[in-house]
């Protein structure tokens, strides 16, 4: 009873604040509740698609609604898709530690220390927040043909540890913002070095952010599309972004598959999404997601 | 304090080795390649210099104004803009107490977050799905309705292969400019809005010249950053559409794919990459000048 009566208060005060709704009249509560349904539906709807088809011969499109099967699944995983999803496991979790230890060394330089070039070597780490990667891929194509480097995972994870690292790097300096200084400045008085202040001081208080932003790079390198593309040409190589569109042919599309795998590459961002979007949305974060 | 001048280098070095390795190196290797006629199959034996007879072919191609109006207009302009709009209506929407009142607040946050966790690759498979000429839903819908009296066929048609397009990439999109937009209208201070409905200024007055210059700073942002990822974004419409139907929907970003590993013409591929590079380094001084002035100054 506390809490309900509680509630309904903090309801009341709420429409007092929010001047700009205040006192709906029963048209606008209308207007306000349709036009949401409307969107919400639109907003979810299509997602929801995906799971539903992948369960449904045919990919649940119309007229083929009945039934509950794992054909779907069990077809794709016949056909080498396991092969995709391990090459994009090992790819993305290498390049995601490699790139989020680098960044927490800058972060931390970028956000303790004041010295010459600071303000430009940053500018250049978020020109690399802008730059369209799809002009990389010719030079890189070349050097990576010279090195024998395409068609390899050491390629790909130098790819995606150099593109995640910019945004990883504004993440982390931001965060570093929120721990406070008197904490590097008592250790130093204790007598700890400054490996030892990154590593077992300032790293353990930030490693809700850490996590945030690894995750949040993972996801980006687990949907890449452009180098994988260019650079995995052979079956064996090739990440599950690949594998996905494989399944449209050019005579027939198998929307089965295509949903099942749909379903396996967006399943990891649903479940790891939802905690870490509130991170992402907070005003400075902002500049750093696509 | 030579030895913190030693401890900045070596905290930076690993990162800045990496990104210039990636980004510094093959930028300039793409201006050499521009200046030859490297092809893909014959990458052994190396291209022979041209002079700038790439960019001169590129520049004065009819196709190049085409492309140039697909990327700015088609691609980034109207997406951009659609975006910013809707988003701001839903940030409204979501900051409404008629929400909170039935309970649906919460419900609404964390529905509109699922396009967003949906994958680009992801939300065009959706789509290509949701407009099939044959199976599709929004031509069921369409058909139950009388609004037509055949399948369109979405990708297909002229008429509607952009407007699919632009609903992909709009749809993907919104929830980031949605919640971010709520965020910001959430922590406008309400002794402003109150102060302003107590000298009797109507809603729009209020959403005019309170909440509106408020959010301004954040819709800035917003749109600078959907402009950059927008233009360089070559997934929506190579998956959606390859750039077809012929080449009605190509974009600079597709247009460098084809060139280099349809057409295997690597040297004049690179040429097309540095007018586009050129083109965003414009909007690039702008996003620096912005985001260092107003953003980073204040956070370090």
């Amino acid at each position: 009873m506390t809490a309900l009566s509680l509630d309904v208060g903090a309801g009341r005060a709420r429409s007092v604040q929010r001047a700009f709704w205040q006192r709906p009249r029963p048209v606008t509560t209308l207007l306000v509740l349709t036009v949401t349904i409307v969107a919400l539906v639109f907003m979810v709807y299509p997602s929801i698609c995906i799971f539903y088809g992948s369960f449904k011969i045919g990919g649940g499109v119309l007229g083929e609604t009945s039934g509950f099967t794992l054909a779907n699944y069990r077809r794709i995983f016949a056909s080498g898709f396991v092969v995709y999803t391990l090459n994009s496991l090992v790819i993305c979790a290498s390049a995601t530690l490699v790139s989020t230890f680098v960044s927490v060394c800058a972060a931390y330089v970028f956000s303790r220390f004041r010295f010459a070039g600071r303000r430009v070597l940053f500018g250049a780490v978020l020109l690399g927040q802008v730059f369209p990667w799809i002009v990389l891929v010719n030079p890189l194509f070349v050097a990576f043909a010279k090195w024998n480097l395409t068609n390899s995972y050491a390629g790909m994870i130098f790819c995606y540890t150099a593109f995640t690292i910019p945004f990883s790097v504004y993440l982390l300096t931001g965060y570093l913002a929120t721990v406070p200084r008197s904490l590097d400045e008592a250790a130093t008085i204790d007598g700890a070095t400054r490996f030892q202040i990154v590593w077992r001081i300032v790293f353990p208080i930030m490693l809700p952010g850490i996590v945030a932003t690894a995750t949040y790079a993972f996801l980006l390198c687990w949907t890449e599309y452009l180098f994988a593309l260019a650079f995995l040409t052979q079956t064996g190589m090739k990440t599950l972004p690949l594998g996905l569109y494989q399944f449209f042919g050019d005579d027939r599309v198998d929307w089965g598959a295509i949903m099942a795998a749909s379903a396996i590459a967006t399943l990891p961002t649903l479940i790891l999404f939802l905690p870490l979007q509130s991170k992402l949305t907070s005003g400075l974060a902002a500049g750093a997601v696509k | 304090m030579r030895g913190e001048r030693r401890f900045i280098a070596l905290m930076l070095a690993p990162a800045f080795l990496i990104l210039a390795a990636f980004y510094a190196y093959p930028t300039f290797q793409n201006a050499a390649i521009s200046l030859t006629d490297l092809s893909l199959l014959k990458l052994r034996s190396g291209g022979s210099f041209v002079g700038l007879d790439n960019y001169r072919e590129f520049l004065t191609n009819p196709e190049f104004g085409h492309l140039l109006f697909n990327t700015v207009v088609w691609l980034t302009a109207l997406s951009v803009v659609l975006r910013i709009l809707i988003g701001l209506g839903m940030a409204l929407l979501l900051d409404s107490p008629v929400l909170a009142r039935v309970r649906l607040s919460t419900a609404a946050k964390l529905a509109i977050l699922i396009p967003w966790a949906t994958p680009p690759i992801v939300a065009v498979v959706i789509w290509r799905f949701l407009l099939d000429a044959q199976n599709g839903t929004v031509n069921a819908i369409l058909l139950r309705l009388h609004l037509v009296d055949n399948p369109v066929a979405f990708f297909a048609n002229l008429a509607t292969v952009w407007p699919s397009v632009v609903t992909i990439i709009v749809w993907n999109t919104v929830p980031l400019v949605a919640l971010s937009l709520l965020a910001s209208l959430q922590s406008i201070p309400e002794e402003l809005n109150e102060a302003a409905a107590l000298d009797g200024a109507s809603r729009w007055q209020q959403l005019r010249h309170i909440t509106l210059p408020f959010l301004m700073p954040t819709i800035t942002v917003l749109t600078l950053t959907s402009v950059f990822s927008t233009f360089n974004n070559f997934v929506y419409v190579w998956l959606s559409t390859g750039a077809g139907p012929g080449t009605f929907t190509n974009v600079l970003a597709t247009e460098i794919y084809i060139k280099a590993f349809v057409d295997f013409r690597l040297g004049y591929s690179s040429a097309v990459g540095i007018v586009m590079a050129l083109v965003m380094a414009v909007f690039g001084i702008v996003y620096y000048r912005f985001v260092t002035r107003n953003e980073l100054q204040e956070s370090l």
